[in-house]
């Protein structure tokens, strides 16, 4: 039994603007709700009004903390700051926010305002019998996983791969409450220093060829040639031969344990 | 045809008509005797057949011609495999001993080898090196690599065991002493998973923000997507940056010195995270694209069961050509080519593919292919690293059991 908090914020759909639950935030709170929890908090800093945040409670909770501040501050301190007034076991965020500054570094932030252990890309969580310890599962590149134990108190970050988030509700969405507690928070001058614009898309980066060598004749060869493999060649060999230099060739290559 | 030398000059007949020209009025007169005409005429002769034959790259399988003038002509080295014979100039080693800065280059080794994403890490550090007259120090977990021909200064070695251990606390640790020691002017991470968790983790010990996933560098401005995808950032390349794959084109021929520094002090204190381990996966519940290490059936399959117990003994995951899936031996999703997944294993085993150009496609970004198949001439066998002309369903209950006697499976 652990008391959980989640950050929420607000996220953006990519193509009509509009706000809308942030997708890695959700299966936070996916991943909170099968959490065996004694106390579930909800947090979000910003603004109380915002249409999004009733999606998240549509997904079955009863209330969300919103800490009350304009646009622009640091959620931060605030944040920090109420999470410490609540000490939970487990804090999970989403591993980027989706319409603000999107640098996923809020929850390294807060994890170090707390002074707790943060896990990054995690997909799933076991709480140990005796509520000290947690098995967190991570997910990697190519598919693969890797578990860690870690003691509580740690603040998780949610992989996109982690189970996707149910959909929300409109009962719950209109019953469910919105604490709304103003805070004092700094202005972001890091924030304010960049300059916005509209995000044009580049052409891709031709990777092809090696570079800096020869003209544009190699990279065209690279780009229009097609690879040539080594070109190890066995014909008609009795299916063992076969067998065995296509298991050498895997081993060789690491796919395969020595 | 007379010799011609390339410095013959061009013969100019006006001009030798006006010297032998003796008197215009009332008619011409010229003088006959050749001492007369000038030697030197007007612009340089050309010979054309001189320069093609310089212009010449390869000669077989086709002509191949280059005018940029920095071909070697083919008939001083002749064509091997259809490469160019462009003699390769080796790069001038450039030694900076008084930089004046430093820029942290933060590489991955992502099991324990240095990643394309790493060489484009040090030629981002370059770029902001060179504009500053500074420094590029590779901070990196031991390894064999030749640091100084990817751009690299000065070398900060980590602990080996780093590259393959998860140990991100302590090589937080270790990157905030080195910073505190050196006090370089930018430090630069890969913004990969693991060197993008390292990156936030090193920020935060250092108090500072970063500037995460820059799209483009220049010396000048580094921007990066913010805003859900809508807004680009952009400011002065701030102290802390981490570069996002393929943003910055790695360099090309260089050399440094790569002069080791002294390792920093190795962090005391318990990390949090322990016990780290991979978990087995289903390998066919990996998505095609992620897959490392894939087998995969054509038409000439005929025997599912020793297909799918291959699977199984080797934990690849199993895909297919257009035709089988077509067929519904496996299902769409699983199907590799232009038309279904672009993959990028490892490895791919291929049984019984003919290797069509949709299929080919593919498979372009596999580093190593395997290929068995009844005929000789399948464009599958050309592609292939090792190609094997049998029956594919004698050899793979051959491999079944030989995999078996080893361990899989
Ligand atoms: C628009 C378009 C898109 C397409 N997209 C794709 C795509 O995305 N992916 C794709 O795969 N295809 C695609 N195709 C189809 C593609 O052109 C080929 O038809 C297909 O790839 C052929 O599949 P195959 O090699 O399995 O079969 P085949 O061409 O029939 O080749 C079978 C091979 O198996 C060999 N063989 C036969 N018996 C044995 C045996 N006992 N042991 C070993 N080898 C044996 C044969 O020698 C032959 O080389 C596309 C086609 C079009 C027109
Ligand atoms: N204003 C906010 N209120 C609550 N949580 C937030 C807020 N901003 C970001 N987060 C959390 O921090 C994660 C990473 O955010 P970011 O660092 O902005 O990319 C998000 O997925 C959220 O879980």
């Amino acid at each position: 039994m652990v008391d959980v908090a989640i950050l929420l914020s607000v996220g953006r759909h990519p193509v009509s603007g509009r706000a809308r639950r942030a997708p890695t935030d959700a299966r936070a709170l996916e991943m909170a709700l099968g959490l065996p929890a004694v106390r579930r908090t909800a947090l979000h800093a910003g603004d109380p009004a915002s249409p999004a945040l009733r999606d998240y409670l549509g997904m079955g909770l009863d209330r969300l903390t919103v800490l009350a501040m304009a646009h622009g501050c640091d959620p931060v301190e605030p944040l920090a700051a109420h999470l410490r007034s609540l000490s939970p076991g487990i804090v999970l965020t989403g591993n980027r926010a989706e319409g603000g500054e999107d640098s996923g570094m809020l929850p390294y932030r807060v994890a170090h305002t707390l002074g707790v252990a943060i896990v990054p890309d995690v997909v799933a969580i076991t709480v140990e019998a005796g509520g000290g310890a947690a098995e967190v599962v991570q997910a990697l590149a190519r598919g693969q996983r890797r578990a860690l134990r870690v003691a509580l108190p740690f603040v998780a970050t949610i992989h996109p791969a982690a189970p996707s988030a149910r959909p929300s509700a409109f009962g719950p969405a209109r019953r469910g409450r919105i604490d709304s507690v103003p805070v004092e928070a700094p202005p972001d001058a890091f924030l304010a220093a960049c300059a916005a614009r509209p995000w044009r898309d580049r052409p891709k980066r031709l990777t092809v060829g090696a570079p800096g060598s020869g003209g544009a004749l190699d990279r065209l060869r690279a780009a229009t040639e097609a690879k040539a493999g080594q070109g190890r060649l066995l014909v008609g060999p009795s299916p063992d031969e076969a067998a065995l230099a296509i298991y050498e060739c895997l081993q060789e290559q690491g796919v395969l344990p020595r | 045809m007379s010799e011609q030398h390339p410095t013959a000059r061009r013969r100019d007949p006006r001009a030798e008509r006006a010297a032998r020209t003796v008197r215009v009025e009332p008619r011409r007169r010229l003088v006959l005797s050749v001492d007369v005409v000038p030697q030197t005429g007007g612009r340089p002769r050309r010979d054309p057949r001189a320069r093609r034959a310089e212009a010449i790259v390869q000669s077989v399988p086709r002509l191949r011609l280059d005018w940029t003038g920095k071909a070697v002509g083919a008939s001083a080295l002749p064509t091997v495999e259809g490469r160019g014979p462009r003699a390769a100039s080796e790069p001038v080693l450039r030694v900076i001993d008084d930089p004046a800065c430093l820029l942290f280059a933060v590489l991955d080794r992502p099991d324990g080898a240095l990643s394309g994403h790493d060489r484009q890490v040090l030629a981002a550090a370059r770029l902001l090196a060179d504009a500053a007259g500074g420094a590029v120090v590779a901070v990196v977990p031991d390894g064999g690599e030749d640091l100084g021909a990817l751009g690299a200064d000065r070398v900060l070695p980590l602990p080996a065991a780093w590259a393959d251990e998860y140990a991100p606390e302590r090589r937080a640790a270790a990157v905030a002493a080195a910073i505190a020691r050196w006090s370089p002017r930018h430090i630069l991470f890969a913004e990969s998973q693991d060197g993008g968790d390292l990156a936030r983790r090193v920020a935060v010990a250092c108090g500072e923000r970063l500037f995460a996933g820059v799209e483009s560098l220049s010396s000048a401005r580094a921007a990066r997507r913010a805003g859900g995808g809508a807004t680009e950032l952009g400011c002065a390349p701030p102290r802390l940056l981490s570069i996002a794959a393929d943003a910055v084109a790695p360099l090309g021929a260089v050399r440094h010195e790569a002069r080791r520094l002294d390792p920093p002090p190795e962090p005391d204190g318990v990390p949090a995270l322990q016990g780290a381990r991979r978990l087995p996966v289903d390998p066919d519940g990996v998505g095609l694209g992620e897959a490392d290490f894939i087998v995969s059936a054509g038409n000439g399959v005929t025997d599912w069961d020793a297909f799918a117990a291959l699977g199984r003994a080797l934990g690849a995951t199993r895909a297919g050509s257009r035709v089988v899936c077509d067929a519904g031996h496996l299902p769409r999703d699983r199907q590799v080519g232009a038309s279904g997944t672009v993959v990028s294993a490892r490895c791919y085993l291929a049984f019984g593919i003919a290797g069509a150009p949709q299929h080919l496609q593919g498979i372009g970004g596999v580093e190593r292919v395997i290929a068995v198949n009844t005929d000789l001439h399948a464009a599958m066998i050309k592609r292939a690293d090792l190609a094997i002309i049998a029956d594919a369903q004698a050899v793979m209950p051959a491999l079944v059991r030989l995999a078996r006697e080893r361990g899989h499976g």
